[in-house]
C-alpha cells in the first residue's frame, strides 16, 4: 500500500472523526462551556482542545464510560475547571476562590453518574425519554409535561415511573459495562 | 409493578405529585415497607442524577456560528498528524468513526483493513448509544438495489472530494465476510468497509457506516460482496 495513499487515507478519517463529533455534538459543548466560563472565546478554545484530545485518544471514544457526548462534557468540563484554577491562581495563589469551589464541588461520582445516565437516556423509548426529559431535566411538573407533550396528565405520571425504573435498569448495566 | 401499585401510589409520590395528605398517607406507608421505601430510594436517585446534567447536554447539532472552530479545530488535527503518523492510528480512529457516526445493529466495521487484515475492533460488544445520522446534508443521494433476498439501501454523503456512505443491509446468510464496496464511473473500486454478518444481522439486517475516497460526482454504484468477490447485491448511483 503505497505511504500517499495511507497518508490520504488517514486524514480523511480524521476529518470525518472531528466532523461528525462536531456537527453531533458541538452545540452541547459549547453552550455548557460558554455558561460555565460566561465567555465565548474562551469556551470555544475549550471545545476546541476537547476535540482535539477526542481525536488523540479515540479508543475512549470507543470504551469511554457512559455515551460519546457523556465523555465529551466530561472533557469539557475538567477544561473548565483547568481554566478557572489558572485564572484564579493568577491574581493570589492563595486559597481557592468560590467560582473554583463552585465549578469543582459536583465535579465528582456524580457527574461521571449523571454522565452514564445521559448515555442511558438513549437506551429508553422515546416515550420514556420524552417524559423524563420534561419532568427531570427541564423541571416541569406531570401537568406541565402532559400539555407540553400533548398527552394526558394519567399518561406522564405512569410513563415518568415506569421511565425511571427503565432507565435504573439501563443506568445498573451501564456502569457495570464502564467498570469492567 | 403490581405489589407496590397495591402498597401505596409510588407513581404519584414520585412525580410529586400527591396532596399533602396523599404523600403523608405514602411516607406513613413508606416507614414500615422496606420494599417500598427501597424502591422510592433508587427511583429518587436516578431523578437526582438526571437533575445533575447539564440542561445543554440534550442540545442537538453543530453550534451557531462554529465554523471558524471548526476550522481552528481541523487544522490542529491536521498538523498535529503530520508530526505524528502512524497506521496504527488510523485503525484507531477508523473505529471510533464507526461508533461515533454508528453504532446501532452488529458488528460495523470501517476502513480498509491494508495489509494487516486486522480490522478495526470497533468494540461491537460495547457500544456507546447512536447518535443520529447525518441524513441532512444536501447533495446526498439515496440509492437502494436488491438480488436474490438480499437488500441494500445506502445514503451517499458528499464531502469534499470523497463521500460518506450510510447502508443499510439485509438479507445475508450468516458468517459471510462482506465488503462495502463503492465504485466510480471510471471502474475505481473503493472498499468502504468491511464486516462479519452476524446472525442478528442476517435476521435483522445491519446498518453500515463507511467512506470512500471517490468523488461525490464519480460515484456510479454501491456494492455488496464477500471477500471471495461474491457479489450479492449492487445499488447503482
Amino acid at each position: 500500500m503505497a505511504g500517499l495513499r495511507t497518508r490520504h487515507r488517514q486524514e480523511v478519517a480524521d476529518e470525518a472523526l472531528v466532523r461528525s463529533l462536531f456537527e453531533e455534538h458541538g452545540k452541547a459543548m459549547l453552550a455548557y462551556a460558554t455558561r460555565l466560563l460566561g465567555d465565548r472565546s474562551a469556551a470555544e478554545d475549550v471545545v476546541q482542545e476537547a476535540l482535539v484530545r477526542a481525536w488523540r485518544n479515540p479508543e475512549s471514544l470507543v470504551n469511554g464510560k457512559g455515551s460519546v457526548r457523556g465523555w465529551l462534557l466530561t472533557v469539557v468540563r475538567n477544561l473548565v475547571i483547568d481554566k478557572v484554577r489558572a485564572r484564579d491562581a493568577r491574581p493570589a495563589e492563595v486559597a481557592e476562590s468560590p467560582t473554583t469551589v463552585a465549578v469543582e464541588r459536583d465535579h465528582s461520582d456524580q457527574v461521571v453518574d449523571s454522565m452514564v445516565v445521559l448515555s442511558a437516556l438513549d437506551g429508553l423509548s422515546s416515550e420514556h425519554r420524552e417524559v423524563l426529559e420534561q419532568m427531570y431535566l427541564h423541571g416541569r411538573t406531570v401537568t406541565e409535561a402532559a400539555e407540553k407533550l400533548g398527552i394526558p396528565p394519567g399518561t406522564v405520571k405512569s410513563r415518568s415511573y415506569y421511565g425511571l425504573r427503565a432507565l435504573r435498569e439501563l443506568f445498573g448495566n451501564q456502569r457495570a459495562e464502564g467498570v469492567a | 409493578m403490581g405489589m407496590n401499585d397495591e402498597h401505596a401510589d409510588l407513581a404519584g409520590y414520585v412525580a410529586g405529585e400527591l396532596s399533602p395528605r396523599e404523600a403523608q398517607a405514602v411516607e406513613a406507608h413508606l416507614a414500615t415497607c422496606v420494599e417500598c421505601r427501597t424502591e422510592v430510594e433508587s427511583l429518587n436517585e436516578m431523578r437526582e442524577f438526571l437533575g445533575a446534567l447539564p440542561p445543554e447536554a440534550l442540545l442537538e447539532g453543530p453550534p451557531e456560528g462554529g465554523d471558524l472552530l471548526l476550522q481552528r479545530t481541523l487544522r490542529q488535527v491536521r498538523s498535529e498528524a503530520r508530526s505524528s503518523a502512524g497506521r496504527s492510528r488510523f485503525v484507531a480512529v477508523a473505529a471510533a468513526v464507526v461508533v461515533v457516526a454508528a453504532a446501532l445493529g452488529g458488528g460495523v466495521l470501517v476502513g480498509r483493513s491494508g495489509s494487516s487484515g486486522a480490522a478495526p475492533e470497533a468494540g461491537a460488544g460495547q457500544q456507546p448509544p447512536a447518535p443520529a445520522t447525518s441524513s441532512a446534508v444536501p447533495g446526498t443521494k439515496v440509492v437502494t438495489g436488491s438480488g436474490s433476498g438480499t437488500r441494500l439501501t445506502a445514503s451517499i454523503v458528499p464531502a469534499a472530494g470523497w463521500v460518506r456512505v450510510e447502508a443499510s443491509v439485509s438479507g445475508i446468510p450468516a458468517g459471510q465476510k462482506c465488503r462495502l464496496v463503492v465504485v466510480g464511473k471510471n471502474g475505481d473500486r473503493e472498499i468502504a468497509g468491511g464486516w462479519l454478518v452476524s446472525e442478528k444481522a442476517s435476521r435483522e439486517g445491519a446498518k453500515l457506516y463507511g467512506s470512500a475516497l471517490v468523488a461525490p460526482a464519480d460515484v456510479a454504484s454501491v456494492v455488496v460482496e464477500n471477500t471471495d468477490g461474491h457479489e450479492f447485491v449492487q445499488a447503482n448511483a
